[in-house]
């Protein structure tokens, strides 16, 4: 336990959930996950960093069955896994669970939202519920092309300064700004690029009373649990996977990461 | 065989088949109502009535038992004493009990109703009145699996659609919370909680006034002919026996309480408004798929275009443009209204 | 310490149980108002906005265009009917040309090469006779149809016209319970059924996507078109004077496919009123920005995804169908082959309904694709009329060089007007190609749905052809 986490450089993905949900890791260093919203051009920068040509079209929602690819920076094996798109990660829907699922419990060493840098607004609230569960994680500030056409500039340092994760604007349909993608993903999997990741400051009306007091009994618990605050959103919602996984103690193995005190 | 005697023929099969496969009155239909153990409907009919009792703090009698299953009263003591004699209740001198065991069936039963009528509200777009109905049904053939699973799937609610508490997996339920309408002052607020879904006359007409739980409200004035109180900024006129199946919670804190809003749809072509909210009538998929689009309150919506019929109406919303149905945009309440600005 | 951790969980949950209880369920709609205001705060921060109105805003123009009372629906048919028109007319030649080479080419060649080596007949008749000539036709007839059809459909469709005809037909569709991107998936059934049930994937409502699914039959598909206007121009455009025998018999077509839509309103309101009432339903249309179309990449991407995707589980079906056409007109008990045993015994049930035993044994055997029924129907009418001189031998289907042609084998066949009414409404209103079948399993993993809209098709077709012919006869002959 604690030689992983003294290892900065070591893959961080948890190897057991990954196999669970499917995930042959034999060959491959890292694993990457690929989230969105629908219709931000996911698949397209998913073909731009594996090669493969899978279809995209101007449709939300195109992806159903789950795409699979890999590349190689470096010396490093990189496996990418492209979620279903999903507006949220808080719905009920079948796609929501999986993506939630498998960025919360797989664990994934790096996970790469792609946002449409012309609706930043929107995309940035599922940008924001995954950096509640993870982070590692990489803004892909896509359809940048599109956005300049509509006199819309982002100022991308501030946005990533704002985040706390690395933002790299892309016109994947060009090719643009895919090798920086590449090497943001490299740096954040490897540990150079260590990310502080933003998270939620408003207050929930009425609960923070609650939240707060479910908040330290989860810690107390789970010692070096990384985000209690949304556990104990979750519990109050009624999300019954997080309740599983709290009475089964799985909750426990998302803490490993983490150097105990 | 001559032609017209074919088509004689073939119009009698025709219809014939409709009459076995038509929904709700077919024979089909019938039959799987019928193959419901009458039983155990019975039985558990009575379960739950005996907890309704209990949880309102009123006394069961036999008597009551007999109008609520509409059965005579002498085959309601036959029932009485058969649940006596499965140890489900206690039958004392002029009030009938239940049993801890008693009790927790009930509860097992209306958790079923109750998870039912909420799926039913969130996932499906079966109207208001049809949930109860469909609810009796379901709730003598799920498994305890299976409604754990429902449950789960759906979030685990706390309230069914009509704003009832539903028992948790472990049973427990809340305390009775809300009072009548009628206690409230004139000129006090309140949030709507409960709407009582029996009999089913009297719910309808609720429904059919646009209310719901969640609600917000201002009494008017009451006296012993009519109950007139605000809903939505509309003024509603109830008589007060349907009044008495509304339970409400008065509302204290000042910020809560709404003003009056227009609704979406009253937006023109061009017209431009700040979200105030959306109505609770608007559940589950339905609500969360608007959140998933960037409509929460204080967000600016602009009616954009109108399709060929009119309906849907697109919508600019956080620089999406996003098509909505009437029958969404009659539930998500709008202020600070731009009109539309003379063409230039 | 085991028990005493577990207490401490449960305690959690318990804790956690009743707060909900105090909280009620408008948390999740806090927690939504939090992030979006906090994704409002950054993106204020960060994006700048050109406040300097552009000279032209291509989106908006083209939107009040395309949604226009007045323009709007011209454009939509004007739109859809060139890619027909295109596709039905473009296809031709390519189509042909693969004929050529596979069934005109190839074909004579295999035979002749199996005769010199001297492989046993039946083994020639089943493999080269029945297999490769089944693939051969699927793919000559399929192929050019599909090639041309859906990559302009895909252009139309990344430009984000698309999205843009459901919104406009919406309102149609909200009326039989069904949602306006069904306008979509219809159209895409024109070029092949089992692309139109893929494309319901983009109905993200459950109880409209079935809907979508299972009455996508109803649009008269490419393998469907060839036989509608065949049929019409002998048996329809026959019985006009021949001034008016080109416009009556297009007329024809055209009806049977607006007959098919009308099916596909009226089942899509039955369905949403009956077995469908209850299944999860709800309403989202985003209208995304236009973008330029970048065709060479949906060129290349709509061939490998949909054309050769459809045609490759087409020629898996075909294959065995094949063989199974050549062994039923081939394979003989007493000297009568099976074909005729079951053409006789069906031929009463088809008399009522207006149809042949040949007609129902083609639409059997010939389940793999909509392509091989009128060649199969030919073939099938040789065998069992004992001509001789035409076609290629038993068993062997076979299209003729010329229509008078064909029109003389059936009418040998003892067809009338009648029949080729009734084929026509047959050809609309009946089961699923297995290719479409296998689709419709694939993409709603239920065998229940499946069997749904299989049945559900040919019922409707039983009972329409059943009450023209009853009435038919009463009223014309």
């Amino acid at each position: 336990m604690f030689d992983q986490s003294a290892c900065a450089a070591c893959p961080a993905h948890n190897i057991n959930n990954l196999v669970k949900l499917g995930i042959d890791m034999k060959n491959f260093d890292y694993v990457v996950a690929l989230a969105g919203n629908p219709n931000t051009g996911k698949s397209t920068v998913f073909n731009a960093l594996t090669g493969l040509k899978q279809h995209t079209g101007n449709w939300p929602g195109k992806t159903v069955t789950r795409a699979e690819g890999g590349f190689k920076y470096g010396t490093k094996k990189y496996k990418i896994v492209d979620l279903p798109g999903t507006y949220s990660l808080l719905s009920t829907s079948v796609d929501e669970e999986i993506a939630r699922d498998f960025i919360l419990f797989g664990q994934p060493d790096v996970t790469v939202i792609i946002a449409d840098a012309t609706r930043l607004e929107r995309n940035l609230n599922l940008v924001l519920q995954v950096l509640e569960i993870t982070d590692r994680a990489v803004l892909c500030l896509n359809l940048i092309d599109e956005a300049q056409r509509h006199r819309i500039k982002i100022d991308d340092r501030a946005l990533s300064k704002e985040l706390g994760i690395p933002v790299i604007p892309t016109a994947a349909r060009q090719n643009l700004g895919i090798p920086e993608l590449l090497k943001a993903i490299d740096e954040v999997a490897t540990g150079i690029y260590v990310c502080r990741p933003h998270r939620i400051t408003a207050e929930f009306r009425k609960v923070s009373r609650a939240v707060n007091d479910l908040q330290k009994k989860i810690s107390r618990e789970f010692p070096g649990l990384p985000n209690t605050r949304w556990i104990a959103l979750r519990l109050l919602e009624g999300d019954q996977k997080i309740i599983n996984a709290l009475k089964t103690g799985e909750l426990q193995n998302l803490a490993v990461n983490t150097v105990p005190d | 065989m001559s032609p017209a005697t074919l088509l004689i023929i073939g119009i009698i099969i025709l219809s014939a088949f409709a009459f076995v496969i038509w929904p709700d009155r077919g024979i089909l239909a019938r039959w799987k109502k019928i193959r419901v153990d009458s039983k155990r409907v019975f039985i558990e009919d009575a379960l739950k009535h005996l907890y309704d009792c209990e949880y309102k703090n009123t006394v069961c009698t036999l008597n009551g038992i007999a109008n609520f299953l509409g059965i005579s009263n002498e085959k309601a003591s036959r029932l009485a004493n058969l649940l006596l004699e499965m140890k489900l209740v206690n039958i004392l001198e002029n009030s009938i009990q239940l049993t801890a065991e008693g009790r927790s069936y009930a509860l097992r039963v209306i958790r079923i109703h109750r998870l039912w009528e909420r799926y039913l509200a969130d996932q499906t777009s079966l109207g208001s009145t049809e949930w109860h109905k469909e609810a009796e049904l379901k709730e003598h053939s799920l498994s305890e699996s299976q409604v754990n699973e429902l449950a789960a799937q759906l979030g685990n609610p706390l309230n069914d659609p009509h704003g009832d508490p539903i028992p948790s997996e472990e049973l427990q339920m809340p305390e009775k919370r809300g009072e009548p309408i009628s206690a409230l002052k004139n000129g006090e607020f309140a949030t709507i909680i409960h709407l009582e879904d029996e009999p089913k006359e009297i719910y309808a007409q609720l429904v059919a006034e646009g209310l719901y739980p969640g609600m917000q409200i201002r009494m008017l004035d009451q006296n012993a002919l009519r109950v007139i109180f605000e809903a939505d900024g509309e003024e509603t006129v109830l008589a007060p026996v349907f009044a008495a199946n509304i339970t409400v919670i008065p509302i204290k804190e000042k910020e809560n309480i709404q003003e009056s809003f227009h609704t979406l749809s009253s937006l023109k072509k061009g017209e431009s408004a700040v979200v105030a909210g959306i109505s609770n009538a608007m559940r589950g998929l339905q609500r969360r798929r608007l959140f998933d689009f960037g409509l929460v309150p204080g967000t600016k919506i602009t009616a954009m275009m109108d399709s060929f019929g009119g309906d849907p109406i697109a919508y600019e919303i956080r620089s999406s443009i996003i098509a909505l149905r009437k029958n969404q945009t009659d539930f998500i309440y709008v202020k600070d209204v731009e009109r539309r600005s003379k063409n230039v | 310490m085991n028990r005493l951790i577990n207490n401490s969980k449960d305690l959690i949950l318990a804790s956690a149980n009743k707060m909900r209880w105090e909280i009620g369920e408008s948390l999740h709609d806090s927690i939504i108002e939090a992030i979006y205001k906090d994704a409002e705060k950054i993106a204020s921060r960060v994006v700048i906005k050109d406040q300097a109105k552009p000279k032209f805003d291509w989106d908006s123009t083209i939107d009040r265009l395309v949604t226009s009372r007045v323009l709007g629906l011209p454009i939509m048919v004007l739109l859809l009917s060139v890619v027909f028109y295109i596709t039905i007319v473009g296809a031709n030649y390519p189509s042909d040309l693969i004929a050529d080479v596979l069934i005109g080419k190839i074909y004579p060649w295999l035979k002749s090469t199996a005769a010199a080596l001297s492989v046993p007949s039946w083994i020639s008749g089943v493999s080269i006779d029945g297999a490769y000539l089944a693939m051969a036709w699927v793919v000559s007839v399929m192929l050019p149809p599909m090639a041309i059809f859906f990559p302009m459909f895909t252009l139309l469709e990344d430009f984000g016209y698309l999205p843009r005809v459901a919104f406009n037909l919406d309102g149609i569709y909200k009326k039989v319970g069904a949602h306006g991107k069904q306008a979509l998936t219809m159209s895409m059934g024109f070029g092949c059924n089992a692309a139109g049930v893929i494309a319901a994937r983009i109905i993200d409502s459950p109880r409209e996507r079935l809907i979508a699914i299972i009455t996508n039959n109803f649009s008269l598909c490419n393998g469907r078109w060839p036989t509608q206007i065949l049929i019409a121009t002998i048996f329809i455009g026959g019985a006009v004077p021949a001034y008016l025998a080109g416009v009556v018999s297009a007329a024809s077509v055209v009806f049977i496919a607006v007959l098919g839509i009308a099916f596909s309103f009226l089942v899509s309101w039955g369905l949403s009123k009956t077995i469908l009432r209850g299944e999860a339903s709800t309403f989202s249309l985003e209208l995304p920005p236009y973008r330029p179309p970048r065709i060479l990449q949906t060129l290349y991407t709509s061939l490998i995804d949909r054309t050769i995707f459809v045609l490759r589980r087409a020629v898996i079906f075909a294959l065995p169908a094949g063989v199974v056409i050549w062994l039923v007109a081939n394979v003989k008990i007493d000297g009568i082959s099976i074909a005729e045993y079951f053409i006789d015994s069906v031929n009463p049930f088809a008399f009522l309904l207006g149809l042949n035993g040949v007609i129902l044994l083609a639409y059997v055997i010939a389940i793999p694709a909509n392509e091989i029924v009128i060649p199969t129907v030919l073939m099938l009418t040789v065998l069992v009329a004992k001509l001789h001189g035409i076609g290629a031998g038993a068993g062997v289907m076979f299209q003729t060089d010329s229509i008078s042609d064909t029109a003389s084998v059936l009418q040998t066949g003892g067809w009338t007007l009648l029949t080729g009414i009734n084929l026509m409404l047959f050809s609309l209103l009946h089961n699923p190609c297995s290719t479409t079948i296998y689709t419709i399993y694939k993409e709603t993993k239920s065998i229940k749905w499946a069997i749904v809209s299989t049945l559900l098709p040919i019922l409707l077709g039983f009972i329409v052809t059943f009450f023209v012919a009853q009435i038919w006869r009463l009223f014309v002959n």
